[in-house]
């Protein structure tokens, strides 16, 4: 039955869930290089000896067989099989009763836990280690009970198994399963000295346990023998390089208080229905027989709970506390309390608890009281089934045939690749394709500093991260040179702008939606990569020893498998069937006990309910209604943020929806609201002015915008006045535009050789007309400007090296966003470099709390720059020249610029840059900032802006030698005489503006322009 | 232990005697007298033909030769094995170059030598050339190279002097070169001509061809040029479009700027303010666009190629279209109509025009509300809930007029 109904399901859940796919890739690796450690894929190179390897090698072998998913799925299969056979053998040697271990296996298919961990988390190497490991259990029982070596071989067969599928579950295990189960044993056989379990002593306990302790150690010394040697090459690896890694937030080590949803995966659902049964579950743990397993259940259940209390930081310690996942605990606790559940359940259908309820209650309370039970139960299971429907986990599934084929075209496997919003999914494209990636999915192997001082678990999700992983983001995307990057496959318009400003271009839609961006200047790969080596001993370990002893432990209980499966022998009881007890004197207190626990629970579910329904009360007060408007709007439920407008202001639905439709932008199209505080300006009986400071996190910067509302009254509820918006006219109805656009063929001859000779155009000549190295608080940037003084469009990288007076080198970064990257002939650009330095190096360094993209961590200077090189690199750009904004109107006020951008052309402008200049008398070029304009700019439509100066008094410049300046590998001082011998210098001061500011006398304003989709 | 020392004893014995006996055959083998000479006398050979060396010994022993060549090293036997005659693998003999040899017997040169392979000018020639860079611009003092490097069937360079034709064409300009290859290349630089445009061109040796080329001429910097505008009427009213456009923008050969270069139109209004358009050409000519004014004004333009040309200034005026607005205070003040805001010709005014209200109580600015006019009309509301009962100052500007309303009493 749980084959049949976890076997069709987890075609349906497996896929989407977070780990399956990244076994999967791991399982492709083994498949293609059994003895392979080193993974070049991700994270430029990484060993796979991070992770014991036996499920991934069983994927690998059965992908021989009929493919990845073939393989995924069978070992999928086998781990619930095992799973539930193992949970009935556990659970018979806890009740010795057989009727109790069928309920517990059946209860085990349903278990919340169970399917949670399968179908949502897919952690396939810890069930089947956790399901190996209850098999082993009542191997150990006898092996200490009776001392035969048969049993001690069966046990240590499957420790072996255990810990080559997954380490952490047996070293847990030996804590948690283990040390009760002797404990178990000890009981037993103290009790063979007494007659019944309460006679036993403290004193009988230690003789029983200097008597089987031989036995103890034997076994104990023998498994710790195996977690060794079996996965030695793991132990080797994490000793040579021990995570040195800035922890990533995980959900299990939260407050279930305060973060609901982190409660509720891990908590609430893991133990599901069982919460109900707590009290008769603790209560028969807390027998004397099972007492070392009250105490282990216990101890789990706290560890369970994460940052909800202290108590598991204080016991695993900070380290460990910040290293483990947490979930895992409330798994294994869920998982013990199993046995308990499925007695409480074959006494409650067929037992004492049945005739007692019948007795006291009636009959047909029984038979409502089971309903509920059952009821809640499928409830339970169906919602976890369920749950990543509901609440998507991961993005919709991609195809990924189209991005396989084009990284296998025209070599574009020879440079690497970056997957943005593609989810756990990336992992399962990294095992189809030969390219490789700077990302990965198993964040303990990440190498690149970049990443591993970042609680960033991959690039790919990183608007999930806040700072830190936008931050990464962006020195990838900046700096992409440095690893080989060229590719970027975006399923998520939020990185769009990023890419943009940092000087990417779009290449095409592929077939399945994802777009692709590119950048140029990139060189492809070297053929030889660098990898660590690893003894070949430890390769032949790591390939042989996980799956021998798969064929180990199932050769030697293979005759256990025999026995029960044909019944050849005559069947004999295990010993522990000795020990089981009669069911038929349940204490009344108990059923109270249970009933009013039960109600408890229920009472609380009823008031969580009852508490998310007056959330969802909104319209009470103007506050409530302010903030529920503007949750509205972030989430994009415009029909709900209309029903919160005056309905007597005429505006009808499909009015409201137009008006939304028309904005385009930052701000509208690319902004997640932060938080937002609304304030009452003025209030009358029935109306309200409100002002509403909303903060808003866009890929490129953090917004704050202050919003002006009134709001009336009508009977009891509040509404908001609808804003007004633009009416502005636009003069033509159809208009034309003649322009010069671009087509680069690339090759013209269809062939596969590297490069036509003849086909390579020539770079574009820039030339840069002004560098210098200016310093502010302590921070050295590049600013400067430059010239596209060829016939052609060129994209521009501009890469800065600061040296010392020794001509050491002191950091080396590229232009980000200040600058534009495309540049039409003849046009100039000024640029900021700014050198960015790796985040927190130093752990101890605080991090920022709240979420600014626009920070960047700079690099910490120790010495003084005095010179720099620069080095730019043209190459014939095609897309990305829309120019048709211009500057129509400018008023200076103190210490503002305020203007009207206007667009004449026929694309719509996202998102709008400006580059503001800061010179001083001498007309020299002191400073360079940079504004987003938030609203976007439709065609032949106007868009305000305002920009505050800067007091620049403080910024200082040096070292204006332009000697090592270089272009496309030339000097520029060369180009400078050749190309443009005679410039006409008058031409410099054109575009200033006067303005007598702190630190300067004139700014020039510049236009970049993105345009979210091209027509 | 007697046993055993005397074991150790005999062991070291016999070990003794094997060794003197291998030194002595070793170093006390009768030596052979062996020479050799070189039979055959051919010394220069073409790439590809059969090189075949004889030998003559006084003794009939198995030798081997040892070549070195550009391509590496090798030990080669003889054609049969008991033959001195020797036959120099194809490999090595189709390669230009100096070809040295050894013949070995037994660790000893016998004989030593040289022979040398020349490019083979009786096959078929082939032509490696190329061209770059791919694109010059137009003026004579910009040039592209034209590189041949003419071989032989083997990928031999020909010797020098060889005879390479290289002809190429420019709109009607045929012309020819004769060239002589020097250290295995021949080479020309091709200046570009006053005119822009397509430059083909190949280059031949003997009777074969090489592909053709193409040079792209790019016209050279820009010359001044001259602007003009282009407008539907000259009233600032905010919503209209002037057209900025060049003249046809060449450079001082008179070849047309290639397209997509960028103009930098900048304007410059009654207050000093610097506004900014830009266009970029199409044969020539850029156009560039820019909203009206919605307010009286004087703008100043000139048209930039930014460090290379510049235009004439053009001076722009735009007329108000309204000397005043109608303003009609109703509900106790608190409702305020501004307009109908009428155009020149006394047409209401698209909508979208903005009006601005700044509301002062005691000299101090308390309140600005903007509104944009729909058929003509802004109508602001002055709300008892926010402006208490009392005397105001409003100001209301639109278009450029300016209106002032002191002492305004709100109920």
């Amino acid at each position: 039955m749980g084959v049949v109904f976890h076997g069709t399901s987890i075609f349906f859940t497996l896929e989407s869930t977070y780990d399956a796919l990244i076994h999967l890739f791991f399982g492709n690796h083994y498949a293609n290089n059994w003895f392979e450690t080193w993974n070049y894929s991700w994270y430029t190179g990484f060993t796979v000896m991070g992770y014991p390897p036996l499920v991934h090698q069983s994927i690998g072998l059965l992908s021989y067989i009929g493919g990845l998913k073939f393989g995924l799925f069978t070992v999928a299969i086998i781990a619930i099989v095992l799973f539930i056979t193992g949970i009935y053998r556990f659970a018979l040697l806890l009740s010795s009763n057989r009727k109790v271990a069928g309920y517990t296996a059946v209860l085990a298919v349903f278990s919340s836990a169970f399917i949670e961990t399968l179908h949502i988390f897919g952690q396939l190497p810890s069930i089947i280690g956790l399901s190996v490991l209850l098999h082993a259990l009542p191997e150990i029982y006898l092996w200490l009970k009776i001392g035969r070596y048969v049993y001690l071989i069966n046990a240590l067969s499957l420790i072996a198994v255990t810990v080559t599928s997954h380490h952490v579950t047996p070293i847990f295990g030996m804590i948690f399963f283990i040390f009760p189960l002797i404990g178990m044993v000890l009981m037993d056989v103290s009790k063979e000295r007494v007659s019944t379990y309460r006679e036993i002593r403290f004193v009988i306990f230690i003789q029983s346990f200097l008597s089987l302790f031989k036995r103890i150690v034997g076994f104990g010394f023998g498994a710790l023998v195996l977690i060794i040697v079996c996965i030695l090459p793991y132990w080797i690896n994490t000793k040579n390089n021990p995570i040195t890694q800035v922890p990533i937030p995980h959900g299990s080590r939260d407050n279930f208080l305060e973060v609901t949803s982190s409660g509720l995966v891990f908590f609430l659902i893991p133990w599901g229905i069982l919460l109900l049964f707590i009290p008769y579950i603790w209560y028969r743990f807390f027998s004397k027989r099972y007492l070392f397993f009250g105490l282990s259940i216990t101890l789990l259940t706290i560890l369970g709970t994460g940052g909800t209390t202290p108590i598991p930081r204080m016991i695993l310690g900070d380290n460990a506390f910040d290293i483990l996942t947490l979930d895992r605990f409330t798994l294994w606790a869920s998982i013990m309390a199993l046995p308990m559940f499925g007695e409480f359940t074959y006494r409650f259908i067929e037992g004492d608890i049945k005739e007692k309820v019948e007795k006291n209650y009636g009959s047909i309370y029984y038979k409502i009281v089971a309903g509920v039970c059952a009821t809640m139960l499928l409830a339970v299971t169906l919602l976890t089934m369920s749950l990543g429907y509901f609440r998507p986990l991961q993005p919709q599934k991609i195809k990924m045939l189209p991005i396989q084929n084009f990284l296998s075209q025209d070599q574009h496997d020879k440079w690497r690749y970056l997957t943005l919003g593609f989810g756990d999914q990336m992992a399962w494209l990294s095992a189809q394709t030969n390219a490789m990636t700077v990302d990965g999915n198993y964040h303990s192997a990440r190498r690149l500093p970049e990443l591993t001082t970042r609680a960033v678990e991959r690039l790919e999700n990183s608007k999930f991260r806040g700072v830190e992983g936008i931050g990464s983001l962006q020195q990838f995307l900046t700096v992409p040179e440095k690893y080989n990057l060229k590719y970027v496959f975006s399923n998520d318009k939020f990185y769009d702008p990023i890419l943009y400003f940092c000087g990417w271009q779009r290449l095409r839609q592929l077939e399945n939606g994802i777009m692709v961006w590119e950048k140029l200047n990139v060189p492809p790969l070297s053929n030889i990569l660098p990898k660590e080596e690893v003894a070949t001993f430890q390769r032949i370990m790591w390939g042989l020893i996980p799956v021998s002893t798969v064929v180990l432990a199932f050769m030697i209980n293979i005759r256990w498998i025999w026995i029960h499966a044909l019944k050849t022998k005559s069947k004999r009881f295990p010993v522990y069937f000795k020990y089981g007890i009669l069911y038929g004197d349940f204490k009344k207190y108990l059923l109270k006990i249970s009933y009013i626990w039960g109600i408890l629970i229920l009472a609380i579910a009823g008031n969580g309910l009852y508490l998310i329904y007056i959330k969802s009360v909104k319209q009470i007060s103007p506050i409530h209604v302010t903030e529920a408007y503007y949750d509205a709007l972030d989430i994009k439920e415009y029909k709900r943020a209309y029903s919160y407008l005056d309905p007597q202001c005429h505006k009808t639905i499909d009015q409201y929806m137009l008006e939304i439709a028309v904005n385009d932008g930052l701000l509208s199209s690319y902004a997640k609201m932060d938080n937002i505080k609304v304030s009452v300006t003025a209030k009358t009986d029935s109306t309200t002015k409100v002002k509403a400071v909303t903060h808003w996190v866009t890929p490129l910067e953090k917004i704050d915008k202050v919003y002006h509302h009134e709001l009336v009254k009508y009977g009891k509820k509040w509404f908001v006045k609808p804003l007004s918006y633009d009416l502005d006219i636009p003069p033509d109805q159809l208009y034309t535009r003649n322009t010069t656009t671009y087509y680069n063929h690339g090759r013209r001859r269809v062939s596969s050789e590297q490069t036509y000779h003849e086909d390579v155009l020539k770079q574009p000549v820039l030339e840069v007309l002004s560098a210098k190295i200016v310093e502010h608080k302590d921070q050295y940037m590049i600013i400067g400007e430059l010239q596209n003084i060829d016939n052609v469009p060129a994209d521009v990288v501009v890469t800065g090296t600061l040296y010392n007076d020794k001509s050491e080198k002191l950091a080396k970064y590229n232009v980000k966003h200040q600058m534009k990257h495309k540049l039409l002939p003849k046009e100039i650009t000024s640029f900021r470099i700014n050198f960015e330095g790796i985040a927190w190096m130093n752990i101890e360094e605080s991090k920022p709390d709240t979420f600014d993209p626009n920070q960047f961590t700079s690099l910490d200077f120790k010495e003084v720059p005095t010179r720099f090189n620069l080095q730019c690199a043209g190459n014939v750009a095609t897309v990305d020249l829309y120019k048709e904004v211009a500057i129509n109107d400018l008023s200076i006020t103190d210490n503002h610029i305020e203007g009207v951008l206007f667009n004449s052309g026929l694309e719509e402008v996202t998102i709008p840059m400006l580059l503001i200049s800061y010179y001083d008398q001498n007309h020299q070029l002191v400073w360079i900032d940079h504004q987003y304009l938030r609203e976007g700019i439709r065609p032949q439509r106007k868009q305000y802006f305002k920009y505050t100066l800067l007091d620049v008094s403080c910024v200082n410049y040096f070292d204006t030698d332009m000697k090592n300046v270089f272009v496309n590998g030339l000097e520029n001082t060369l180009i400078t005489d050749k190309v443009v011998p005679e410039r006409k210098e008058e031409h410099k001061s054109i575009q200033f503006l006067p303005i007598n500011g702190k630190g300067f006398s004139y700014i020039k304003l510049e236009v970049n322009t993105y345009i979210g989709a091209p027509n | 232990m007697r046993l055993f020392r005397k074991n150790i004893i005999f062991l070291g014995s016999v070990i003794f005697i094997c060794a003197t006996s291998i030194a002595f055959t070793t170093f006390y083998t009768k030596p052979k007298e062996v020479s050799a000479k070189l039979v055959s006398t051919q010394k220069v050979f073409e790439a590809g033909e059969t090189i075949s060396l004889d030998f003559e010994l006084n003794t009939p022993v198995k030798t081997t030769l040892f070549l070195h060549a550009s391509f590496g090293s090798a030990n080669i036997d003889p054609v049969e094995p008991t033959t001195t005659r020797f036959v120099i693998p194809s490999f090595i003999a189709r390669k230009k170059g100096k070809i040295s040899y050894k013949l070995i017997y037994e660790s000893e040169v016998l004989v030593k030598g040289v022979v040398d392979v020349i490019a083979n000018t009786r096959t078929e020639v082939s032509l490696e050339s190329y061209i770059g860079p791919p694109s010059i611009v137009a003026g004579g003092k910009d040039y592209t190279m034209h590189v041949v490097i003419p071989t032989d069937a083997y990928d031999n360079p020909f010797p020098d002097s060889t005879v390479v034709a290289i002809k190429h064409q420019f709109m009607k300009v045929e012309n020819e070169n004769t060239l002589y290859s020097k250290d295995m290349i021949a080479w020309k630089n091709i200046f570009s001509y006053k005119q822009s445009g397509r430059l083909l061109l190949f280059s031949k040796v003997g009777e074969t061809a090489s592909k053709e080329f193409s040079v792209e001429m790019y016209s050279a910097l820009p010359e001044d040029f001259v602007i003009s505008s282009d407008r539907k009427h000259v009233y600032a009213d905010g919503n209209q479009i002037t057209e900025l456009s060049t003249s046809i923008i060449k450079d001082m050969y008179g070849n047309v700027v290639s397209d997509g270069t960028l103009v930098q139109f900048v304007i410059k209004d009654a207050s000093g303010a610097i506004l900014q358009t830009q266009g970029s050409t199409l044969y020539g000519k850029a156009v560039a666009r820019v909203l009206h004014p919605d307010h009286k004004d004087t703008w100043q333009i000139k048209a930039y190629v930014y460090g290379m040309a510049e235009s004439n200034e053009l001076t722009l005026s735009y007329q108000p279209i309204i000397d005043d607005f109608e303003v009609k205070f109703a509900k106790e003040n608190r409702e305020i109509v501004v307009g109908p805001l009428v155009s020149f010709m006394q047409q209401l005014i698209p909508d979208g025009a903005t009006v601005k209200l700044m509301i002062f109580k005691e000299q101090k600015k308390i309140d600005t509300k903007i509104s944009t006019s729909s058929n003509g009309k802004v109508r602001f509301l002055l709300k008892d809930g926010f402006y208490e009962a009392g005397i105001y100052d409003i100001h209301i500007s639109a278009l450029g007029v300016q209106k002032k309303y002191k002492k305004v009493l709100l109920q």
